[in-house]
């Protein structure tokens, strides 16, 4: 295998693959990428994957996320279908009391452009019949969505392969060293060396960074969800905590866990899950569950993207982030910008490695 | 196990063929896991206790690997399908479960 290219992704996951794509389109030097298993094996592919806007906060978090999601339909026209579908988004609550918030939040967005409703109870029950009639009411925006995950990187990786990035996987980073103004990345393939680095390890990405002496503050979440057999279509929106996907699955499941890399599957965590998806939709009691899974999310220290040139670093680069499904498409987009243009078209100042000091 | 060809169905549950698991190895795949994410064998009802044998067999060989180094699949609770009412406790209280909600944050009667 070539040993020279002019840029490595380490991390093959949503956030690598959709890199190595989007260089690709425009880019024909070499391009590796390197993963320590296969895509899919980590965070990428355990995730309810959807591509979520509108309860993000603050509100230029969620402009950002909004621009990606923007991206999608176009992108499914790029690379194939990754069962992409713009359902809108609900979310519901159970009190009274949680409209002020869900006011403000609508209010807080219509400025930046971004239309959220606040449905009543009979409002969300017209959208959603199956919805628990004790509903208050909900949330609701027509951006949002969700993708297959599995396809998603399968056809970012296929495309990309079709342009000519290289693949090297089950091939683990073990050292990283800064040499006649290259970087050399060793491996347990060998070594490779190229110009352009770019640390797109996800969950892993503080101990990537460490090999160059770089501090990348991410830490791990864990999330667990239940799967149902399938059943006929019924729900017709992304709601946040469970989804239908194509083949008639439901996926249940939002919780959050500081439980390091482990990736179990516990029961508290399954029954609460259970006890979720029954207040949300009563009629999935009787439903049967074929599987629980768990995956591990990568989370900055702050929550927000880790984005651009690492300061000090020559030709370094960084994408680390939570909500990797939703922004993949804009990260691809910005760091190929970044790389071939010296600049992007949205500002990402404010998603540098340099604020955490 | 010779006796299979391009189109012997592999898993029964998702209907998918030997030559797609096939062609998961030949891009770079090497565990029952890596097929399952792509193709969906194994994902279906019978959890893979149907095609786990078979797959592991295509993996030996296309790969050489031995049975023994070839990972079983992740096995995934509860094993069998089960009424989700049967996890319920009719709790209404949570901890780890969270609404998108409960996450935005009011301060000073605004949206962070």
């Amino acid at each position: 295998m070539e040993t020279n290219y002019e840029t490595i992704v380490i991390g093959g996951g949503v956030v690598g693959s959709g890199i190595a794509y989007h260089l690709s389109e425009r880019y024909k030097e070499g391009v590796l990428v390197l993963d320590k298993k296969y895509p899919m094996s980590g965070t990428s592919g355990s995730t309810q994957a959807w591509v979520w806007v509108h309860n993000k906060t603050p509100s230029w978090y969620a402009e950002f996320s909004m621009y990606s999601a923007e991206l999608y339909p176009y992108l499914s026209k790029k690379i194939g279908d990754v069962e992409y579908k713009r359902t809108g988004g609900l979310s519901p609550f159970f009190n009274e009391s949680d409209r002020e918030k869900a006011e403000k939040l609508a209010e807080s967005y219509r400025k930046i452009g971004i239309k959220i409703k606040v449905l009543s109870r009979e409002e969300v029950l017209e959208k959603e019949p199956y919805m628990n009639p004790e509903v208050a009411g909900a949330t609701y925006s027509s951006i949002d969505g969700n993708v297959n995950p599995f396809r998603l990187i399968d056809m970012y990786m296929r495309a990309a392969k079709r342009n000519g990035v290289r693949y090297s996987t089950y091939n683990k980073v073990t050292e990283i060293k800064k040499q006649d103004g290259k970087y050399s990345v060793v491996s347990d393939k060998g070594a490779f060396e190229c110009k352009n680095l770019i640390l797109a390890g996800g969950t892993w990405s503080r101990e990537i960074g460490d090999m160059l002496g770089v501090k990348i503050p991410v830490n791990q979440l864990r999330g667990q969800i239940l799967v149902s057999e399938p059943l006929k279509p019924f729900l017709n929106f992304t709601i946040s905590g469970l989804r239908q996907a194509n083949n008639g699955e439901v996926l249940m499941g939002y919780s959050m866990e500081e439980a390091g890399f482990n990736r179990a599957t516990t029961l508290d965590v399954i029954q609460e899950t259970a006890n979720m998806a029954v207040q949300y939709v009563p009629g999935l009691r009787k439903a049967k569950i074929v599987r629980a899974f768990s995956g591990i999310r990568a989370m900055p220290e702050d929550g927000f993207p880790i984005l651009g040139k690492v300061p000090g670093h020559e030709n370094l680069y960084v994408a680390a982030t939570h909500s990797g499904v939703t922004l993949s498409p804009l990260i691809g987009t910005l760091i190929t910008e970044l790389i071939m243009d010296g600049e992007t078209s949205i500002p990402i100042d404010r998603y540098s490695l340099r604020r955490f000091g | 196990m010779n006796k299979l060809d391009k189109t012997t169905i592999i898993c029964r549950c998702e209907e998918i063929s030997c030559e797609e698991v096939e062609e998961v190895i030949s891009n770079g795949g090497r565990t029952f896991d890596d097929v399952k994410r792509i193709t969906r064998c194994g994902m279906g009802p019978c959890q893979a206790k149907i095609c786990t044998s078979m797959v592991a067999e295509i993996i030996h060989q296309q790969t050489g690997l031995s049975p023994s180094e070839i990972p079983l699949p992740r096995m995934r609770m509860p094993l069998s399908p089960i009424k989700l009412e049967t996890l319920a406790t009719n709790s209404t209280s949570f901890s780890a479960v969270k609404s998108v909600l409960d996450e935005v944050e009011l301060e000073e009667g605004k949206v962070r």
